[in-house]
């Protein structure tokens, strides 16, 4: 049955590309999926002073936010503090920063608020309020970040889906080759055993089976060359102060879908295999 | 058990294998189909087995009319026939006892029977001992007879042989002979087509006799056949 081995090797490789690409996408998606979901068991509103607000400013926004309780646990962020931060979390930019001849971060007012108040009309109309006073730059609400994020999850996955979608027939057709060759080189023996009374059943199965199986060993090769990506990646980029590579590096794929890749590889490996047996009943 | 109503086989306006062949084989008898070659002897026997459908005509084969017979169905028909090809047919990747091995398990035997059985099979045609040989280890009379054991392993309902006696030697050919007899003893009906003249005679045999795809002779066995004129009068031998 193993005949065919390059071309069992070269079928094997584009299932194992096109998991590949579905498997990135969804790790990507997944991680991003975990960030939202941190941020939706709180909501934060962020108040941006001008780079230049006086200190008077910043004390008519912080008393105005001690008269509205829905504004809880309001902490100050200094223009340094707000540099310091940004220092911390993308180090690798921290040389442009160091350049610039001044502070380029606003000073800021950080408040948690509970995620149904935060997105009720009253607090919208109490966040016009706020932008009104003379010194915002800008109020900020982390659950627009939220959406924004969700927005790019869905077309992450739909990338995800169609690329892999798009190989993962490429592959099945791949596989139907491979299958419809070593069927070839095995004509004689498919006819002899036709002729001695073997059901199509004992004839196909192992084809069917071949298939099956180098769907299976793609998806697996597919699993562990993102794993190590994964964990290459981890330890390689995203050292625990960077916050964009610890978002996309924050945990591997969930088993439910690690098995969907088996099954989609498999799927792929079949359908290729059944497509190829389908031809070739025999001529009487 | 074997049966043609007016048979034609054209392969194309020029070429035509069969022309209205009508003959019976009945249930338990032994035929030798005769002929010189390019008579049609391997056409016949190609669709008895269903390998090619007739032009014209029917085939009825243990009842059943192979020209209406669905797909599905051929597989158990073709396992109440033991076919022996002139060209053997084994699966060289396979060795002797796996050959067989592979038929027994087609016809739904657990595969702690198969050693036993392929044994026996094996021994009827003396190759015992080549059990784990490949065909191509073989010699051409010895692949003939793997094939004749694997046709006859199961004691199928009808045994049909092409050229079998085609690579042994007159010794061998007795013995497998012998071997067709006794499966003919146990029930088998056995159509050989074979050109060996010398061997029809000595069975004494029904045999049938085409030429360029016409029945132009049909002898009755032996002990059927009317004494010929000159013997009865003591004057010919």
């Amino acid at each position: 049955m193993w005949v065919s081995k390059r071309t069992s090797f070269v079928a094997i490789a584009m299932i194992a590309i096109s998991l590949l690409i579905v498997g990135g996408f969804l790790l990507v998606a997944d991680n991003l999926g975990r960030a939202v979901a941190q941020a939706e068991g709180k909501s934060r509103v962020n108040i941006y002073f001008d780079v230049d607000a006086t200190p008077q400013q910043i004390a008519t926004v912080d008393a105005w936010l001690a008269t509205h309780p829905d504004f809880t646990s309001r902490r100050f962020v200094s223009k340094e503090a707000a540099l310091a931060r940004f220092k911390q979390y993308f180090a690798n930019l921290s040389d442009i920063v160091g350049q610039l001849d001044e502070n380029p971060f606003p000073a800021s007012f950080e408040c948690d608020v509970s995620p149904v108040v935060a997105q009720s009309p009253a607090f919208a109309r109490q966040a016009a309020e706020l932008r009104a006073i003379v010194g915002v730059e800008q109020v900020q609400f982390d659950w627009e970040w939220v959406e924004t994020l969700r927005k790019l999850i869905r077309l992450v996955n739909l990338a995800g889906l169609v690329a892999g979608g798009v190989l993962a027939v490429a592959a099945a057709f791949t596989i139907a080759n491979v299958i419809r060759l070593t069927m070839m080189l095995y004509r004689e023996e498919i006819a002899i055993m036709r002729l001695v009374g073997a059901t199509e059943r004992m004839i196909r199965g192992p084809f069917l089976i071949e298939g099956l199986l180098q769907g299976l060993i793609g998806a697996i090769v597919s699993i562990v060359l993102l794993l190590a990506a994964f964990l290459a990646g981890r330890h390689f980029l995203a050292p625990r102060n960077s916050l964009l590579w610890g978002f996309l590096f924050n945990g591997f794929l969930p088993w439910q879908k690690v098995l969907s890749l088996l099954a989609g590889g498999m799927l792929a490996g079949y359908l290729g295999s059944w497509l190829s047996v389908r031809e070739s009943g025999e001529e009487v | 058990m074997i049966h043609f109503y007016h048979v034609t086989k054209r392969f194309d306006q020029y070429s035509t294998a069969l022309h209205d062949i009508t003959f019976h084989v009945e249930k338990g008898e032994f035929v030798f189909l005769t002929g010189a070659s390019g008579a049609g002897k391997s056409t016949m026997l190609k669709l008895i087995l269903r390998q090619m459908q007739p032009t014209e005509g029917q085939v009825v084969v243990n009842g059943r009319n192979l020209k209406a017979m669905k797909r599905s169905h051929l597989p158990p028909f073709r396992r109440e026939i033991g076919m022996v090809f002139q060209d053997f047919k084994l699966i060289e990747r396979m060795t002797v006892f796996e050959n067989l091995s592979f038929i027994l398990t087609v016809l739904g035997l657990p595969p702690r029977e198969h050693k036993k059985r392929a044994y026996a099979a094996l021994r009827a045609v003396s190759l015992h001992h080549k059990m784990n040989a490949y065909p191509l280890q073989l010699s051409g009379g010895e692949q003939q007879r793997v094939a004749i054991a694997r046709a006859l392993i199961n004691d199928p309902l009808v045994i049909v042989a092409d050229e079998p006696t085609g690579n042994l030697d007159p010794d061998l050919t007795q013995e497998i002979i012998q071997i067709f007899n006794e499966a003919n003893l146990r029930g088998s009906t056995v159509l050989i087509a074979t050109h060996d003249r010398e061997l029809i005679e000595r069975s004494g045999r029904r045999v049938i006799t085409l030429d360029h795809g016409r029945i132009t002779d049909e002898k009755a066995p032996v002990a059927q056949r009317a004494p010929r004129a000159e013997t009865l009068f003591g004057i010919g031998g």
